[in-house]
């Protein structure tokens, strides 16, 4: 009957959950292989409910839980998820039942049958096998204290080895689950007649409890010898066991279905820590799989390499570029740019004005919210007049912090370029770094701007280690160059916030390659942390505003920009941010006259007017579908005429 | 400009905006932008439903968006999904990546493609840090 189930049995619970299927065999795996290096005596203790330190782990529990949930509606399947869930908490008991010669026996019947296995009629084989236990339980604490657990220990490491190899999805998991379906199917066990008689429920209970409470009497010491006897009377109970038993079983399995439902639910309450090593196992498992993964990226990223090199031949017997105003780039992706183009006529340069300092004045000025066209100009004259400040560099990096502030990029990157190169001179290396890897975002040279932050992290924390993965991706691929850095930008950030301190120029810096990779939601995060330590840097309320703004969120951007521009009432770039956010929201005429009040900010001042700001303001008339008006957007003309056009700026 | 848009292309949208902001460009703009790519790019991509749809960049003569093959050989043309193409335009997709990745096929010089990823970011107005 119970080989017919066998065959033609309902077909329940583990084949048709895949999910579940490799949970399982993840947990299981990691509980038997514990098993095998731990070694049989000490480990086994801590699945013992009785022991103090650890009886089934909790993830086990989960993960057991999960399984159960899935199947709950299926009849018997509570039944299975005990019979294999209870050998941590029960280990004595499987053992003993494991132990049979007709296990074996049984074990090679189910191989021959491929598939069968998992329809093997759990809802009886569970219950019966609890009666097992019941009966088993009794004769093996009166026959000895300690013998079950070490048989089990060595018996249970053999056949997870066996298990093990077959390499079937769930077999190492739900082997102990079928096992005992076999064994009871194969011979046949009905309870009945077993000494115990009708009062299996209590008795399980009862067995339960004393063969736990002789476990946690044993002691560490192997028992070897003793070993070899108790499988050998084991096999004597079970083969009477059997003997005795031949029908019934089937009634009884749903009864026992209750049972096993109350004992599992008290399973599943007890709150167990799950064993520390299998945490740590896992994760060195993870980490190894992880890396292999890894492993891989890094040969897509050398065929891009190798791609680029193929290309690079390529290109120079392969002329489809005629420009010469093509931009050259180093390998590691820095544009070459000329040198810095100073303004014509500038009034500065005036030597009736030469009396003072033009640094400290356009300092002062920078200081006084004053026009920054204006300051750039000042600095400018500084430069030509040899006026470097400090290390010879701080007057070309603030003329290039000026500039793009300004909202003149490729100014502000030539001469940040130049204040690197000399801050790198005079030994301050890093000066300028982050502005101009800044820079570089903007204009969406992403390689150079990896570089430069890189470069920046050196020069900035020397004594952080920086990968030499690192290092050569900058001369590879965009993509997984900003992979890299990112990497040990968030390495570096992390070290930090558990020394509890927070740079907010790492956070800047994080922010920068969140917000080129279109990131913008972490760009925004990194924004707001350096924020909360500089709550008066304009520069940052703007990039924060710059982020939402990209990150389709334009009417928080404004919040933002309104920060900025009310710490600094001059600020071009966030003017024309604004202007962006307005056209991008609809609201066309708004975003023309925040170009317009920003390009005559920068005409009274009588610098140079940004070419940004004129070419963006084309596009607004364009979406205004103003065609004459865009016409009329050009550098030569005058501002004011488009009061006229009813713009109030 | 309107004519490129087709239905059931969102990639089109993205054509149609970056045709308005080459129209936008003044000369000596549109020499720059056609200096700094030089080449042509055609486009086919295919939809959700199977449909493919063709458009051309021109970025070597006549510095232009226009439904169809491209008049004149492309230095490249690319093959990807609506959704690829979608991706690429918002910069959340490097281009290479994809191209590693299979998600965009091409015919003809490669790493021109490469350039591609710049050309569709001009077709929105952002912000800047």
């Amino acid at each position: 009957m119970s080989l017919q189930g066998l065959i033609s049995g309902s077909e329940c619970a583990v084949p048709f959950n895949p999910l579940s299927q490799v949970l399982k065999h993840t947990e299981g795996d990691r509980s038997l292989q514990q098993d095998r290096v731990a070694g049989p005596s000490s480990s086994r203790l801590q699945h013992l409910p009785s022991t103090a330190s650890a009886p089934g782990a909790e993830r086990d529990l989960a993960l057991a839980r999960q399984f159960f949930d899935g199947n709950a509606p299926q009849a018997g399947a509570s039944a299975f998820a005990l019979a294999t869930q209870l050998p941590h908490a029960a280990r004595p008991m499987d053992v003993a039942m494991r132990s049979g010669p007709d296990l074996g026996k049984a074990w090679s019947d189910i191989q021959g049958r491929p598939g069968l296995q998992s329809q093997t009629p759990r809802s009886q084989a569970g219950p019966q096998m609890s009666s097992h236990w019941a009966t088993e339980f009794s004769s093996n604490s009166a026959m000895s204290l300690h013998g079950p657990a070490q048989s089990g220990s060595v018996q249970h490491s053999e056949y997870n080895q066996s298990s093990y190899m077959q390499s079937s999805m769930y077999r190492p998991m739900t082997g102990s689950g079928y096992m005992y379906g076999s064994s009871f199917s194969s011979v046949g066990t009905p309870l009945q007649m077993s000494d115990k008689g009708k009062g299996k429920e209590i008795d399980f209970e009862a067995a339960f409890a004393e063969a736990t409470a002789s476990f946690s009497s044993q002691a560490d010491s192997g028992r070897i010898v003793e070993v070899e006897d108790d499988v050998g009377d084991l096999a004597d109970t079970l083969q009477d066991t059997n003997l005795a038993e031949q029908d019934g079983a089937q009634s009884e399995a749903e009864q026992y279905a209750t049972d096993f439902q109350h004992m599992w639910d008290q399973l599943q309450n007890s709150e167990v820590p799950p064993p520390q090593e299998d945490m740590t196992k896992w994760e060195a498992q993870f980490n190894q799989l992880m890396n292999s993964q890894r492993d891989n990226e890094e040969n897509f990223s050398e065929y891009g390499d190798f791609a680029r090199q193929v290309w690079n031949e390529d290109q120079s017997n392969y002329d489809f570029t005629t420009s010469e105003s093509r931009v050259e780039f180093t390998n590691e992706g820095l544009p070459i740019l000329g040198p810095y183009t100073f303004e014509k006529d500038n009034r500065h340069l005036d030597p009736s004005t030469s009396g003072r300092s033009h640094l400290q004045a356009a300092k002062d000025l920078l200081e006084q919210n004053g026009s920054l066209s204006e300051v750039s100009l000042l600095l400018e004259a500084a430069i030509q007049k040899g006026e470097l400040g400090e290390g010879g560099y701080e007057s070309w990096i603030m003329l290039g912090e000026v500039k793009s502030m300004d909202e003149h990029e490729d100014a502000a990157m030539r001469a940040l370029t130049e204040g690197t190169r000399r801050a790198e001179e005079a030994g301050a290396a890093g000066q300028g770094m982050l502005s101009l890897a800044i820079s570089y975002t903007n204009e969406s040279f992403e390689r150079a701007s990896h570089t430069m932050l890189l470069q920046w992290l050196k020069a900035r924390f020397p004594d952080y280690h920086i990968s030499e993965e690192a290092w050569k991706s900058l001369s590879g691929a965009g993509w997984h160059s900003h992979e890299r850095v990112t990497e040990a930008f968030l390495g570096l950030a992390r070290v930090q916030y558990s020394g509890g301190e927070m740079d907010p120029d790492v956070q800047i810096a994080l922010g920068v390659l969140f917000y080129a990779s279109s990131d913008f939601d972490r760009a925004k995060d990194c924004f707001e942390a350096a924020l909360a330590v500089r709550p008066k840097d304009y520069l940052l309320w703007n990039r924060l505003g710059s982020s939402l703004s990209n990150g389709s969120k334009p009417e928080e951007a404004l919040g933002a920009y309104r920060e900025a521009l009310q710490l600094r009432p001059t600020y071009t770039r966030a003017i024309y941010n604004v202007g962006v956010a307005c056209l991008n929201i609809g609201a066309h005429k708004e975003a023309a006259e925040h170009m317009l009040g920003a390009l005559a900010m920068q005409e009274v001042s009588g610098g140079a007017k940004s070419d940004q700001l004129w070419y963006t303001l084309r596009r607004v008339f364009q979406s205004m579908g103003r065609q004459d008006l865009a016409d009329m957007a050009k550098a030569t003309t005058d501002v004011e005429a488009f009061r006229r056009e009813g713009f109030d700026f | 400009m309107s004519d490129i848009k087709e239905p059931g292309f969102k990639s089109s949208e993205t054509l149609a905006a970056l045709a308005a902001v080459f129209a936008g460009y003044n000369d000596e703009e549109k020499k720059a932008q056609i200096k700094k790519t030089n080449g042509i790019f055609e486009l086919r991509v295919k939809n959700a439903e199977g449909k493919e749809g063709v458009w051309t960049i021109d970025l070597k003569s006549t510095g232009s968006v226009y439904k169809g093959a491209a008049k004149s050989k492309p230095n490249v043309t690319l093959i990807m999904s609506d959704e690829t193409f979608q991706q690429l335009a918002e910069g959340k997709l490097d281009g290479q990546k994809a191209f590693m990745t299979g998600k965009l096929k091409t015919k003809g010089n490669m790493m021109f493609a490469t350039k591609l990823d710049g050309v569709l970011k001009a077709a929105k107005t952002k912000a800047k840090l």
